[in-house]
């Protein structure tokens, strides 16, 4: 590592620096831990008050809860069979039943040993792999990110909900909503309807808090609470034994690598990270019959993975300044608040950022090591505060968050027109994730479009002559069609012909 | 997801995708040389009508189910558990009222002032028991958000008559 690097590095290291990874770490913690607010939402809130901080502190700040909640999400899913956010839901299978053998406490400390190890092994691979994608980046024109967007788009479509159509479609929403306001290239308003905050383009805070935030607390609102037993965990207990670290070292390791490459897709990586890790420790293992009746190698991979993807996702943002998951969107909406463009030319241009930004994942992953594992048992009784006293805390917070964006109470409106929506789209299966990364690459995507058309004289085949065009337009192809093709060929091979679903 | 949801769904979905493509046709277009701000409205907006319309079709060609157990009864049993089964939603549309009244009072009562009666009327609505503790919270909520988003980060809020 050169000299200037290391020294940009220990920017993290400043007073500032230091509180917001804490202050970010603790907030995620907390957001993991109580099942209402995902990262997304919170990071969306938190956006106002780090303008306060300035842009390094500030950013770390809201890194700190992205990968914070991930350390949280595990803690309930193993002491309250209640998983914070989605990422942790594979923990209950294996996490909880060991509590309920006694071995909380080794669940616990093997989550956040895992989490802490593919924490560090993400932050090292994204510190050698984000420059150099960023100086690969450096040869892409319009057309290589407008294939690049709609790479993005088909792969999303293919990992999220349990629909490509009905994810396809919240796509085409977000990117319609993204077209409100001025046009990217002439300037001209579109879809503000004479509203002045409009003309700016809609408020992706007040879409995020709306579909993410209000559309939760309806939920919860309109599911009946039930008393939650938390399984009692003492300090003593916390060490894992020999055998039980024994069988988690290769499963953290395997869930590092698998994590940190599932990061770099499209889609809410952490959870796919999760699922996928603990489906290859099953399939690999000698006993796969333990799996769900408490099989440590099912808390550590997943664990390892779902941190791990959250350094993977930062590849693509800080590199390419494309935002691939609702998090990292939210992310790229602060760091434009803070006048930091990601890109390409963020190394260059903010170098004090992105590497204040990258060391802070290794602070912050030794902090959330250090205080999760005494302050288990606080957090774990966090889930108790009933809902009825948590839920207007929420409204109150997404109001101010929303509200503080552009002091402007029509983004208010959007706030909980978007909640609702959000939440009648919760009922009839459409998920929020999609719409908000479809809000986000909107404008890069009608950008970079327009300019690969103006740039070639109107010749349409420029969109996809260069190599690198050709490679990201087959993989969206392939990504189309062999999800098509695959089980017609497998239900040939097997003689028993099946319609497609 | 049932047939009837999607049937609706992609229906409420193709109205719209129709009527937001024929207010994109208010913006030029021009030419492939230089596109006008209408083309990727248009683009994302038939994609959008492709979909659902795709979407729909196959809910209509999907074998018929019926979406729920047809049950047996009077009709005072089945709009019992027609209001039992909905009393969730009930609820959701009572608070989506008090957002809107909230956002409305806002201006004119203030924003700390409407924003400590929404969270005391917010937990009631949730089942919080007696007045005390929701007035609590809702005192504690209030100073908390007046001294971090209006002392320390100098945000200003809506004032109105009270404060």
């Amino acid at each position: 590592m050169s000299q200037g690097v290391f020294s940009y590095l220990l920017i993290t290291l400043q007073p500032d620096n230091v509180i917001a990874c804490f202050a970010g770490a603790m907030i995620g913690t907390l957001i993991g831990v109580l099942p209402g607010l995902g990262p997304a939402a919170a990071m969306a809130l938190v956006i106002p008050l780090t303008l306060k901080l300035g842009p390094t502190a500030g950013l770390i700040m809201l890194a700190g809860i992205y990968y914070g909640s991930m350390y949280g999400g595990s803690t309930t899913s193993i002491l309250v069979n209640v998983p914070g956010e989605p990422a942790s839901v594979v923990t209950t299978l294996d996490g909880y039943t060991m509590a309920k053998k006694g071995r909380a406490g080794a669940a616990l400390a093997v989550a956040a040993i895992g989490s802490f190890v593919a924490g560090t092994v993400s932050v090292i691979a994204l510190q050698f792999f984000a420059p150099l994608l960023a100086r690969t980046a450096l040869a892409f024109g319009p057309a290589e990110y407008f294939a690049l967007t709609v790479l993005g788009v088909v792969l999303l479509s293919n990992m999220t909900g349990s629909s490509k159509t009905r994810s396809l479609i919240m796509m085409m929403a977000g990117l319609i909503l993204s077209t409100v306001g001025m046009d990217p290239i002439g300037g001209l308003e579109r879809f503000s309807f004479g509203i002045e905050t409009a003309q700016g383009g809609i408020s992706f805070i007040a879409i995020t808090t709306g579909l993410f935030g209000i559309a939760e607390v309806f939920e919860v609102m309109a599911a009946r609470e039930k008393p939650l037993e938390i399984l009692p965990v003492k300090f003593r207990e916390l060490y894992p034994n020999r055998e039980e670290i024994r069988r988690s070292a290769a499963p953290i390791a395997r869930g590092s690598v698998l994590g940190f490459l599932i990061g770099l897709l499209p889609g809410p990586a952490a959870t796919m990270a999760s699922f996928a890790s603990y489906g290859m420790e099953k399939s690999i293992s000698k006993h796969p019959e333990e799996f769900g009746s408490g099989a440590i190698e099912g808390v550590a991979g997943p664990e390892a993975a779902n941190n791990a993807a959250c350094g993977g996702a930062m590849i693509p943002l800080l590199s390419l300044g494309l935002p691939f998951t609702p998090a990292t969107a939210v992310l790229l909406g602060g760091m434009l608040l803070h006048g930091v463009t990601p890109g390409p030319f963020l190394l260059r241009d903010r170098p004090d950022v992105f590497w204040g930004v990258i060391g802070s994942f290794y602070l912050g992953n030794a902090m959330l090591l250090i205080l999760n594992l005494p302050l288990v048992g606080i957090f774990a009784k966090l889930v108790r505060v009933p809902s009825r006293y948590l839920m207007p805390a929420i409204l109150v917070l997404c109001t101010i968050g929303t509200y503080g964006d552009n002091t402007a109470l029509f983004d208010v409106w959007v706030m909980l027109v978007a909640g609702v929506i959000g939440y009648v789209m919760r009922k009839y299966g459409y998920q929020p994730a999609p719409l908000v990364v479809g809000l986000v690459l909107g404008p890069v995507m009608e950008r970079s479009f327009r300019q690969t058309l103006i740039i070639s004289g109107g010749r349409v085949e420029s969109l996809w002559e260069s190599s690198l065009c050709m490679a990201m337009w087959g993989v969206a192809l392939l990504a189309i069609f062999l999800p098509l093709v695959i089980p017609k060929i497998r239900a040939w091979m097997q003689g028993h012909p099946q319609n497609d679903a | 997801m049932t047939p009837r949801k999607e049937i609706v769904s992609s229906s409420v979905l193709i109205l719209f995708s129709l009527t937001f493509l024929i207010y994109t046709t208010r913006y030029p277009l021009d030419d492939w040389e230089s596109p006008g701000p209408a083309v990727f409205p248009l683009l994302a907006g038939g994609v959008l009508l492709l979909l659902a319309a795709w979407q729909l079709i196959r809910a209509f060609l999907a074998p018929k189910t019926s979406d729920r157990a047809v049950q047996k009864g009077s009709l005072v049993t089945s709009l019992q558990a027609f209001f039992h089964e909905n009393q969730g939603e009930a609820k959701v549309f009572a608070l989506t009222a008090l957002l809107i009244a909230y956002i409305l009072l806002m201006q004119w009562i203030g924003f700390f002032v409407s924003t400590f009666l929404l969270t005391i009327l917010s937990s009631r609505l949730m089942e919080a028991k007696g007045w005390i503790k929701p007035i609590v919270l809702s005192a504690g909520i209030g100073l908390f958000c007046y001294s971090l988003f209006e002392v320390w980060l100098k945000l200003s809020f809506p004032r109105g008559i009270l404060f």
